[in-house]
């Protein structure tokens, strides 16, 4: 059975969503899905990034970075310098770059045990299927 | 019972220029300077060199919310006096602290919005500001958006006021230090009499110049000398003339409340008075450390003015030109606003 943790007892995100710049690169108003495995994860300030590998229907990998708060944001949400370690698979909901690149603004994350990671807890959980 | 002058403190910039070149001129700077200090008293943890006399004139655009202090002063017969010796009957602000989520990055938080979109604001601006306001949002709109803070600079008082992240009080008789985690940006509150920086040393400074004093449980803080600057991201700006009093008290275990009323000669037909709020921090393991923005800061501003990313594996080429320190942050928008500010101010010379 999949482990479903979906933290919403913060409302900490929503007010800090990229706090240290403008938003106006992403597309608020669509987001994606996109599923692939971690190859690294920047737990820092002023953003942490998820950088996720995702193949394509051609076969070929390309990185994907996905942007949210600094750490001791990401812990009132449970998500520790650990939690997402290079070769976890993960399932990750973003609002995509408005110029198409591979790149957005993480929503949540979902764990190959079914763990979701809503970063933004005070809206409803986007758990990626 | 402590009596409080409430007599002419203030110099016009004017004037506040004279008497420094008469210090200069007259070779007695030293010892003119140190004649304005206090000594240190018993149990004061503040430097001796920088505690300037409790009348020191300050620039006259600051006349109105300096004067709204001394009467809060004044009705709390100059304040209650807290010494090392009487520690334990200040108020208890540890623990770790962020601003209320549900107020967001509002400066206030009765201001409407929808979804990302802002209501109008609450403030009462001048018509040059209000003007600057609404080129602000449509360049917003239109994407073209840039905030100090991509480059890595501190977001400074009184916007510091709107900023999440994690935050400390500490709490001492002579100096409240009220600390953001983020650019470990610090506001030092200094309540040991002191008066405001002479004109003569002052220089805009990123989180002000702040004094205070207690009224039992509650602080009250009044700052001036800040840089120009914007309220927050798509909010009003405010010129280097603004100025704030503060009450900071705790409404209970997990809230601390700060009144802000806001005077800006140049930017405010009248003050605007906010009520903000920060909430305990319960979350094991949430600590302040070190905050370091370049540390994988990869923000660049773009041609239009808007704001932009370099993804990982990308190369740019980027046009820089030499960074004119207390402008090249600024929007061109806000270039023109505060170059017309100190227009205005050497014509009425």
């Amino acid at each position: 059975m999949n482990k479903i943790l979906i933290i919403c007892c913060l409302t900490a995100l929503t007010g800090a969503a990229l706090a240290h710049h403008s938003a106006a690169m992403f597309d608020l108003s669509k987001t994606v899905t996109v599923h692939g495995t971690v190859k690294e994860f920047q737990y820092t300030n002023p953003h942490s990034w998820l950088q996720v590998l995702v193949v394509g229907s051609d076969g070929k990998a390309v990185e994907w970075g996905f942007e949210t708060e600094g750490p001791s944001t990401l812990l009132r949400v449970g998500i520790k310098a650990k939690t997402f370690l290079p070769g976890d698979k993960v399932s990750i909901v973003a609002n995509p770059m408005r110029d198409g690149r591979p790149a957005g603004a993480w929503i949540s994350a979902t764990k190959a045990d079914g763990t979701v990671y809503n970063l933004r807890p005070n809206r409803p959980a986007a758990a990626a299927r | 019972m402590k009596k409080v002058s409430t007599g002419s403190r203030f110099c016009s910039p004017g004037v506040c220029r004279n008497a420094t070149l008469v210090l200069l001129t007259g070779g007695l700077a030293v010892t003119a300077a140190a004649q304005t200090y206090l000594p240190r008293e018993p149990g004061s943890t503040a430097n001796t060199w920088d505690k300037p006399a409790p009348d020191t004139p300050i620039p006259s655009y600051y006349r109105d919310s300096y004067q709204a202090y001394l009467k809060m002063k004044a009705a709390a017969h100059g304040g209650t006096q807290y010494l090392r010796t009487s520690y334990e009957k200040m108020p208890d602000w540890s623990g770790i602290w962020t601003r209320a989520a549900s107020e967001g990055l509002k400066f206030d938080p009765k201001q409407t919005s929808k979804g990302f979109t802002p209501g109008p604001t609450t403030a009462d601006l001048t018509p040059r500001y209000k003007a600057a306001l609404q080129e602000k949002l449509r360049q917003v709109a239109a994407g073209n958006e840039w905030d100090q803070l991509s480059d890595c600079l501190p977001a400074g008082y009184p916007r510091w006021l709107t900023e999440p992240f994690l935050r400390e009080f500490i709490v001492t008789p002579s100096e409240t230090w009220w600390v953001n985690e983020q650019q470990s940006e610090a506001r030092r509150i200094y309540t040991d009499g002191r008066g405001h920086i002479p004109d003569a040393e002052a220089q805009p400074l990123w989180d002000g110049d702040s004094i205070g004093f207690w009224d039992g449980q509650t602080l009250v803080v009044h700052t001036i000398r800040v840089t120009h600057g914007e309220y927050q991201r798509s909010q009003p700006d405010y010129s280097s003339q603004t100025s704030t009093v503060e009450r900071i008290h705790q409404l209970d275990h997990d809230t601390i409340e700060d009144e802000v009323t806001v005077w800006d000669p140049k930017g405010l037909r009248t003050p605007w008075h906010v009520v903000m709020h920060y909430k305990r921090v319960n979350t094991a393991g949430s600590r302040i450390d070190m905050w370091s923005c370049e540390t994988n800061n990869n923000v660049v501003r773009t041609p239009t003015g808007g704001s932009q990313f370099i993804l990982k594996g990308e190369t740019v080429t980027i046009q820089r030109s030499y960074k004119e320190p207390d402008t090249f942050y600024l929007t061109e928008a806000q270039k023109k606003l505060f170059a017309e500010d100190d227009a205005l101010d050497a014509a009425k010379k």
